[in-house]
């Protein structure tokens, strides 16, 4: 599917396509390329015609900002009639949700429509989508590459034009990693801004929900409809809505913006490295800045993944460890026995961290940094070489979000290509970062970008 | 805490919270606790005092009353 969102609910809206048509030219181009893609693991047919049926009938269709627009979640969404997998064998055995989980229901008042439930790493614990219970999910650009997780299905799904958008979850960097391999826009709010209510939880201390699209307009408008307050999640800020899409074309003029020096350099690649500096060309700017102790605020959110991801697990570590995918089995297990006191201890990390980034944000708008140390390397790959250093490669993925999520600042990924001497087709993303709340800086920088030519998200070709 | 420490550990804890952790696992359990242990150590070295306590809040729920 070419056209964006606001394109398809503009010609539903003004009766010049139907709902129902768009979501069958969704069904029709699932049904094409997912043996390859494997980005959904249900497909809800019946559903979605169904709903664009009624969408179409309705009265105030005309009005709908995302009438007859089809989209897709990460299967750790509550989707009703479906349990929630979360990437599981385990939850297959869970009582089917009673209901859709809010961010889908807020979508689908405006006359969005949901497809289906997309794959991801078992529990969101993982970069790769190498999921051993449903297989790995592919690199519309290159099927031999992962594309890249935890929510991997979700900008997998955009890439290959299934869908215009659909939504992630990311506590480590599971929006901005995937966005990055694939080619796709994507937006990790401020932590609190997006209700998380009938979604299953990872690390609720970092867990934070948001939008894969192919074009920012797309994320602004998605990310728009699902604001506002849900006080049956207590992470949820009690703020309203604060829309962005209106903001867009005053662009970065005025704005003050840097690059993020140090760890965010030393962890990156050449064609990372190239991309931010096209960015900031771009954007005019030559100002580096130097965060403190980034490499102490990422090891603060692995110790909070783990003290929190490994105890809310426990009691299915005790009686079914065999059930859990071998990618995560001895992670999980390894994390239920950390002492409380290193958990207690990187979340006064993290506050410190928060307070010293605070006083960056006193003299600059938007902060650039790589979103993934490389380009998507081939699926099963183990280990990278980054700054003269062997690292696994599946958690290496995440060196460059952690930080950043590790204190819940807002972050637009925006997809460049060309930049891999070695492999030229491939996409990667750079994070564009705010100050928390202000959202409508990094979305105004990334449609500045957008609208230069520098950043796009086309649909992979020959799939 | 050295390596040898890490087992001792693990296996104390292990048997404490009820899991059972096979040979197979134990390699990999030791691996990821190891990568655990050093990033704990990581932040141990940063200097901390009374004032950064992180002060995680805790919301008080409300009955819900029909108005």
């Amino acid at each position: 599917m070419n056209l964006d969102a606001c394109a398809i609910a503009g010609g539903v809206r003004a009766g010049t396509t139907s709902a129902r048509a768009a979501v069958q030219h969704s069904l029709d181009r699932i049904a094409a390329t997912d043996p390859r893609v494997n980005a959904f693991t249900s497909v809800l047919a019946e559903r979605a015609l169904k709903r664009a049926d009624a969408v179409d009938l309705n009265p105030r269709r005309s009005r709908m900002k995302l009438a007859g627009v089809p989209f897709a979640v990460k299967n750790l969404f509550d989707v009703a009639g479906l349990p929630t997998l979360a990437g599981s064998k385990i939850e297959r055995d869970s009582p089917p949700a009673r209901r859709d989980a809010v961010l889908v229901r807020r979508l689908e008042a405006e006359g969005a429509v949901l497809v289906g439930a997309l794959n991801m790493d078992e529990y969101a614990y993982g970069f790769s989508t190498e999921n051993t219970h449903y297989g790995a999910t592919h690199n519309p650009h290159d099927l031999s590459r992962i594309g890249g997780g935890s929510s991997g299905g979700s900008a997998a799904a955009v890439a290959a034009g299934q869908v215009p958008f659909t939504l992630g979850s990311d506590t480590n960097g599971s929006i901005r990693v995937p966005a990055s391999l694939c080619g796709t826009f994507g937006l990790k709010p401020t932590f609190g801004r997006l209700p998380r209510t009938g979604s299953y939880p990872f690390v609720a201390s970092l867990d934070h929900l948001g939008p894969f699209a192919r074009s920012v307009a797309d994320l602004a408008l998605s990310y728009d409809v699902m604001q506002g307050p849900d006080v049956a999640d207590p992470a949820c800020a009690q703020r309203d809505i604060e829309a962005v899409s209106d903001k867009l074309g005053q662009g970065a003029a005025g704005l003050r913006v840097a690059v993020l020096g140090g760890w965010f350099r030393d962890k990156a690649l050449p064609e990372a490295l190239a991309a931010v500096d096209a960015v900031a060309q771009a954007l005019g700017t030559t100002r580096l800045i130097e965060l403190p102790e980034v490499e102490r605020a990422r090891a603060a959110a692995f110790l909070i993944t783990c003290g929190e991801g490994g105890a809310l697990h426990l009691d299915d570590l005790r009686t079914r460890a065999l059930d859990f995918d071998p990618m995560t089995r001895d992670r999980f297990l390894a994390n239920a026995l950390i002492p409380a006191a290193w958990v207690m201890r990187a979340h006064r990390v993290r506050h410190w961290f928060a307070r010293r980034v605070a006083r960056a944000f006193e003299t600059v708008d938007v902060l650039i940094a790589p979103a993934t140390p490389c380009v998507a390397p081939p699926i099963g790959t183990e280990w990278l070489d980054i700054g003269g250093q062997r690292l696994p490669s599946r958690a290496s993925m995440g060196l460059l979000t952690q930080p950043i999520s590790c204190i819940g600042l807002p972050v637009v990924t925006v997809p460049l290509w060309g930049l891999s001497a070695a492999s030229p087709h491939l996409p990667i993303g750079v994070q564009l970062i705010a100050a928390p709340w202000r959202e409508d800086l990094a979305l105004r920088v990334a449609a500045e970008l957008e609208s230069q030519g520098l950043c796009s998200a086309p649909v992979a070709p020959g799939l | 805490m050295t390596a040898v420490d890490h087992q001792a550990y693990i296996d104390a804890a292990a048997a404490t919270l009820g899991l059972r952790i096979s040979l197979e696992q134990r390699k990999g359990v030791a691996l990821y606790f190891g990568l655990a242990a050093g990033m704990a150590e990581l932040l141990q070295g940063l200097p901390l005092t009374a004032a950064d306590e992180s002060g995680n809040v805790f919301t008080p729920v409300a009955p819900e009353v029909d108005e």
